[in-house]
């Protein structure tokens, strides 16, 4: 075929790739409602000096729900703020996440948010934001070098490993068969929380009554979370407890073990809050517990990055600055105390 | 240069020569079902986890079928992941929050795939855009559409179950996840019934045999008077359509349309129509292979689940095996 | 004189079959050596032994007195010994002169010499009078002509003592043919030994010092003059005596079949009529370039048409629809067999259906009644092996030729197009074919025949047209036509007169 209809088809592909990106950046407010000002509590002090702090947010695509949540947050507090000039940018995985965030760093921002798809690939490229004299937020997974932000905000991933190992020894009295269905393998998010798990399990129960009988990769996906558990499911007769690192990919994992007819037999956990294990918590059975941190540290990050671009901190601290690392404690969720949280579940 | 090929090659020159490319791909499956009984002899080689891997193998089976198609004409379909979940959503949203319609999940799922195959097929057959970059666009606008449908939510699908959750009514949408016919789960039948009706119609139609022709030598299809252009469109459009019923199958395990399914499927599916015999470079397709090439890599994902490898070990398990697969293979068929 | 090259008594087996069971050839410095056999004598596999591409199983090969190094063809070249193949085995992409470097570029380390290889390969180009193609083309831009002389530039690069020739006027008209053979000439006047395949008996004659005949892997004779009358060496070829390689002319009647009505289309035809009546063959020659090939593509629609009509048996043909054309009873049988009407990976009964499957499915294909008619079809051809289930890929050029025929005849059509049917065929093959394509006459089709194989023209034809620039100049009767007379009207006037004197 002709060179010209091929040039023409391919810019017309990316033309409807950008749009589509571009739509998805503008988002809906209804989200906004449920979404307050939590832990990282800030007062700005002697705000209004005029200047406006340019702040580009830097998010990996929304293939999940927690991520979209995340990108909704972060915009609707930027516009809380009238100081602050905001741009989501949303990239298709870590190389042009890479790239999109260089050409972010020649737009000069005041201060770049960073959630990285991965948080050592981006190292570089966030010094390089670093060296540039713009300041650097990290958001949740980390970056595997100090110098490659200012501050960073993150849950405390290992800590939800230490609460649902808590929560399952808690309810197995440190006797019985524990599956993992972890996350997406080789980032920090998943290896904390399996590290969590795993430390605080050999702690609590140290004869080795519970059992971790199998631990597989369901990479935060509803499919892949339903046709791991089912081959895990005929290779173990006698399960007591599934602890899984998300709720979406939780879905997938509560569908196998209905769908074989065993959910009398185990209970189950997720992490992250969504609202249908929200749902199915306050419902009771399969579903246990879940245990989050919101993805409201997004406007937490937003409110911090424009802390750093006036030049301001945190009121309470002495002096008033904006602290390196700021960890958002994780709660549990169980049938108690749905109710209270229901307010911070994403969808 | 002939002359030697044609003298000692005499024997080889039967066209039965591709049967050989499947029995090979069978003795892989039986190999690694024999370790998989050794290895884990209680829970491998059981008759439920024989139902399981079946299932398993029900989605991207229905797939690589329609790859199988695609491929044959030397062209490629790297968007049936995508139009998996955007099908998938888009028969939730069609069925609404409150609507407990099967039929119009089943229906709005399946149109709606084979009209994104469609569009693949338009641009590609009359378009003149090479597959791989209009699929390629399509994977990603699927992938968008999906994700813009329902503001990136899932849709629940557990209402649609013909009234009852642990025992849905036949042909209610649930009913194809977990239903069984004889003790053998609904989704097999459909995989099995469509990879024969695959099977008869690339080997003993016409139609068929215009589709291999399309890919063995298009020039020569043309002037034997294949219509080259009709052929090329329909195998497209079918590859949608398969997608539609494999959106079907998949919402109905999962209970729910996620936008975020059907990741890389398209490469799974490829990867099975590859091992199982059907060349790249069109002309030579075989449905059979492309069977044992999807019951290959659940045979591989069940038992190394089974044996909780980690992902580590997984990947670079299951890349050999593939390669071992491919080697097993005649030279000449290897491209 | 000393002996370029002597082969003693080689033997090359396979696995299953002996391709080569005891060869003799010597060639001399200077002379022209033909190698001549019918396919699947060992033509292929004894150039390979010589080349180094494969080894022998036995047997001597010395080279300039001395053995030479066995399947080692970088070797083999270096030695001297160089061959060019009837698929050109250059790379499109690359300039004239780095193909003819190519492996051996001249180089001021690390970095190539380009200067000395654009002068060098103007050097070669010229000794063997072809100054004009350019260095720095690409070859892929280059006629297949020149393609091959850039070839044998090459093989003169590496200090050649001994080229052989696979075929190299398989893709060549006749003009091209002679001025190949002048290149030859000079080559032997240098020294150089040359091995040249051919089925083309009259060129033997031209070029050719002395003949080897190969059959069924033995030398059948060796060393005898090329004047040996043709009838004797397909006699050795074959092993029995031909009565004729040509059947009696047909005669055609008064019904038209075919009528094209002034065809144009730019810039290849520029208005064309004629018309085909049953029982007729009609040929069509002239050098390439011509617009043959291009016309049979406007009628039978591959293209489409600027300007004009085609009729078939009274009623207009829609123009520019194959498949239209197939219904009304056309067939083709293109140029290239391999890359346009074979799907080489099918089996002989695929290839023989594809145009008409219609006849064996209601809804589904019955493949057994497939078979049996298929194998009917190649049969009454004399196809070798009239297997059904034989990949086609395996079979003897003439015999793919014959599946590409059986394929029209299954369909039963009204006019037949064939675009150089005996490309590449083998003698006794060739005959087969003119007898299929008389008998096909007789019965009432109607054949257009493309060639560049004037003489082939001459003698099947019931008339020839010859075309030249896009239009027929000529019309000749088939009794009154020669080689000599078609090439004239073929050649414009003004050309290269003495190429007219050259064929004898």
């Amino acid at each position: 075929m002709s060179r010209k209809r091929l040039a023409i088809s391919v810019a017309a592909a990316l033309v409807l790739a950008l749009g589509a990106t571009a739509c998805m950046g503008d988002d809906d407010d209804d989200a906004a409602a449920t979404t307050t000002d939590t832990a990282a509590e800030t007062t700005a002090t002697g705000g209004g000096s005029g200047e406006t702090v340019k702040i580009i947010a830097s998010v990996p695509p929304t293939d999940h729900g927690w991520l979209g949540a995340i990108s909704k947050d972060a915009q609707a507090a930027a516009e809380k703020h009238d100081d602050v000039e905001f741009e989501l940018l949303q990239a298709a995985d870590a190389d042009s996440q890479a790239q999109q965030i260089q050409q972010a760093i020649s737009q000069k921002p005041d201060v770049l948010v960073v959630l990285p798809q991965d948080g050592a690939a981006l190292t570089p490229v966030a010094q390089q934001a670093e060296r540039a004299g713009i300041r650097v937020v990290n958001v949740d997974r980390l970056f595997t070098a100090p110098d490659a932000a200012t501050a960073t905000i993150l849950g405390d991933n290992y800590q939800i490993g230490v609460l649902a190992a808590n929560y399952i020894a808690d309810e197995l009295k440190c006797q019985g068969n524990v599956v993992e269905i972890q996350g997406l393998a080789g980032i920090s998010v998943t290896e904390d929380r399996t590290k969590g798990f795993t430390d605080t399990i050999r702690q609590k129960c140290p004869d080795g009554g519970l059992k971790i009988v199998a631990s597989q990769p369901g990479d935060f996906n509803p499919d892949k979370g339903l046709t791991v558990m089912e081959n895990i499911l005929q290779a173990q007769s006698d399960i007591d407890a599934v602890y899984t690192h998300d709720d979406d990919m939780a879905q997938g994992v509560v569908q196998a073990i209905r769908n074989a007819g065993r959910d009398d037999e185990m209970f189950l956990t997720g992490v992250g809050g969504s609202q249908d294990a929200m749902q199915q918590i306050k419902e009771g059975g399969l579903y246990r517990a879940t245990f989050l941190y919101n993805p409201n540290m997004a406007a937490s990050a937003v409110n911090m990055a424009r802390l750093i671009g006036l030049g301001e901190g945190f009121a309470e601290l002495v002096p008033p600055e904006v602290p390196r690392q700021v960890v958002v404690p994780a709660a549990v969720v169980t049938q108690d105390n749905v109710d209270e949280y229901e307010q911070y579940a994403f969808d | 240069m002939t002359d030697t090929a044609q003298t000692w090659r005499g024997a080889l020159g039967r066209a039965k020569a591709l049967e050989f490319q499947e029995y090979a791909l069978a003795i892989v499956v039986v190999l690694l079902f024999i370790a998989g009984a050794i290895l884990k002899p209680d829970t491998f080689p059981t008759w439920d986890n024989i139902r399981n891997m079946l299932t398993q193998s029900s989605v991207v089976g229905v797939l690589a079928i329609g790859m199988t198609f695609v491929i044959a004409t030397a062209g490629i379909d790297l968007s049936v992941g995508s139009m998996v979940a955007a099908a998938g959503v888009f028969g939730g949203i069609m069925v609404g929050t409150d609507g407990t319609s099967s039929l119009v999940f089943i229906l709005a799922a399946i149109l709606f795939a084979t009209f994104l195959g469609t569009c693949n097929a338009t641009a590609i057959a009359y378009g003149r855009v090479v597959p791989f970059i209009a699929t390629l666009a399509m994977f990603s606008i699927a992938r968008g559409l999906a994700l813009l449908l329902n503001d990136k939510l899932p849709v629940s699908l557990l209402d649609l179950n013909g009234g009852s959750f642990g025992d849905p009514r036949p042909f209610s949408l649930l009913w194809f996840g977990v239903g069984r016919i004889f003790g053998i789960p609904v989704s097999v039948f459909v995989f099995l019934a469509i990879a024969i009706l695959g099977w008869v119609v690339l080997n003993r139609t016409r139609y068929g045999r215009y589709v291999i022709a399309v890919g063995g030598n298009r020039e020569a299809a043309r002037i034997a008077g294949v219509p080259v252009r009709r052929i090329i469109f329909s195998v497209y459009v079918l590859s949608g359509f398969l997608a539609g019923i494999s959106t079907v199958l998949l919402c109905a395990r999962l209970g729910s349309a996620s936008p975020v399914s059907g990741n890389l499927y398209e490469l799974d599916a490829i990867g099975a129509v590859v091992i199982g015999g059907t060349s790249l470079a069109g002309g030579r397709a075989s449905i059979v292979g492309t069977f044992l090439g999807v019951l290959t890599f659940a045979l591989i994902f069940s038992l190394m689940t089974q044996l909780n490898m980690s992902t580590e070990i997984q990947q670079v398990t299951k890349g050999l095996i593939v390669l071992g697969a491919v080697l097993l293979q005649r030279p000449e068929a290897r491209y | 004189m000393t002996k370029v090259l002597e082969v003693r008594n080689l033997v090359k087996e396979f696995p299953g079959v002996k391709a080569l069971q005891g060869v003799d050839l010597d060639v001399l410095e200077a002379e022209v050596h033909c190698l001549l056999g019918p396919n699947g004598a060992g033509k292929s596999t004894l150039i390979k032994c010589v080349s180094g591409a494969i080894e022998p199983t036995s047997g001597e090969i010395l080279f300039m007195g001395e053995p030479l190094p066995q399947g080692d063809p970088a070797g083999s070249l270096k030695r001297g010994v160089a061959t060019i193949y009837q698929e050109l085995d250059l790379v499109p992409d690359l300039s004239v002169a780095e193909s003819i470097f190519l492996a051996h570029e001249p180089r001021r380390w690390p970095l190539l010499d380009l200067d000395t290889m654009y002068r060098e390969s103007e050097a070669l180009l010229t000794r063997l009078g072809h100054e004009s193609i350019p260095v720095r083309a690409k070859v892929g831009k280059l006629r297949p002509a020149a393609q091959q002389i850039v070839s044998i530039a090459r093989a003169l690069s590496g200090n050649v003592r001994l080229l052989i020739m696979d075929e190299p006027s398989a893709i060549l008209d006749e003009g091209e043919i002679s001025t190949l053979f002048d290149v030859v000439r000079r080559l032997t006047a240098e020294g150089v030994g040359v091995v040249y395949i051919s089925h083309r008996l009259d060129e033997i004659r031209r070029i050719g010092d002395r003949v080897t005949v190969l059959a069924d892997g033995r030398t059948a004779a060796t060393g005898i003059p090329a004047t040996t009358p043709t009838d004797r060496l397909v006699e050795l070829m074959v092993g029995r005596k031909v009565e004729q390689l040509y059947p009696d002319r047909p005669v055609g009647t008064d019904r038209v079949l075919l009528e094209v009505r002034d065809a144009r289309r730019l810039p290849a035809v520029r208005g064309v009529s004629l018309q085909v009546r049953a029982g007729e063959v009609v040929g069509l020659g002239g050098l390439v370039g011509s617009g043959r090939t291009e016309l049979l593509r406007l009628i039978y629609g591959l293209d489409p048409l600027d300007e004009g009509e085609i009729v078939l048996e009274g009623k207009p043909l829609r123009p520019g629809n194959p498949r239209a054309a197939i219904r009304r009873g056309l067939g083709l049988a293109p140029e290239d067999r391999k890359s346009q009407a074979l799907v080489l990976d099918w089996s002989e009964t695929k290839n023989v259906t594809i145009a008409d499957l219609g006849r064996f499915s209601r809804i589904l294909l019955d493949i057994r009644k497939e078979r049996e008619t298929a194998r009917k079809e190649l049969r009454a051809l004399k196809t070798v092996p009239d297997d059904p289930d034989r990949v086609v890929r395996l079979l003897s050029g003439g015999n793919q030729q014959k599946v590409v025929l059986a394929r029209w005849l299954l369909r039963q059509c009204r006019v037949l197009l064939l675009d150089e049917p005996t490309r590449g065929v083998d003698v006794a093959t060739k005959a087969e074919i003119y007898r299929i394509i008389s008998e096909l006459a007789a019965s009432g089709l109607g054949v257009l025949v493309v060639s560049s194989e004037l003489e082939e023209l001459a003698h099947i034809c019931t008339r020839v047209l010859v075309m030249r620039e896009g239009e027929i100049v000529a019309e000749v009767d088939g009794k009154d036509a020669t080689e000599r007379a078609l090439l004239r009207h073929a050649v414009a006037p003004t050309d290269a007169p003495d190429l007219v004197e050259e064929v004898v």
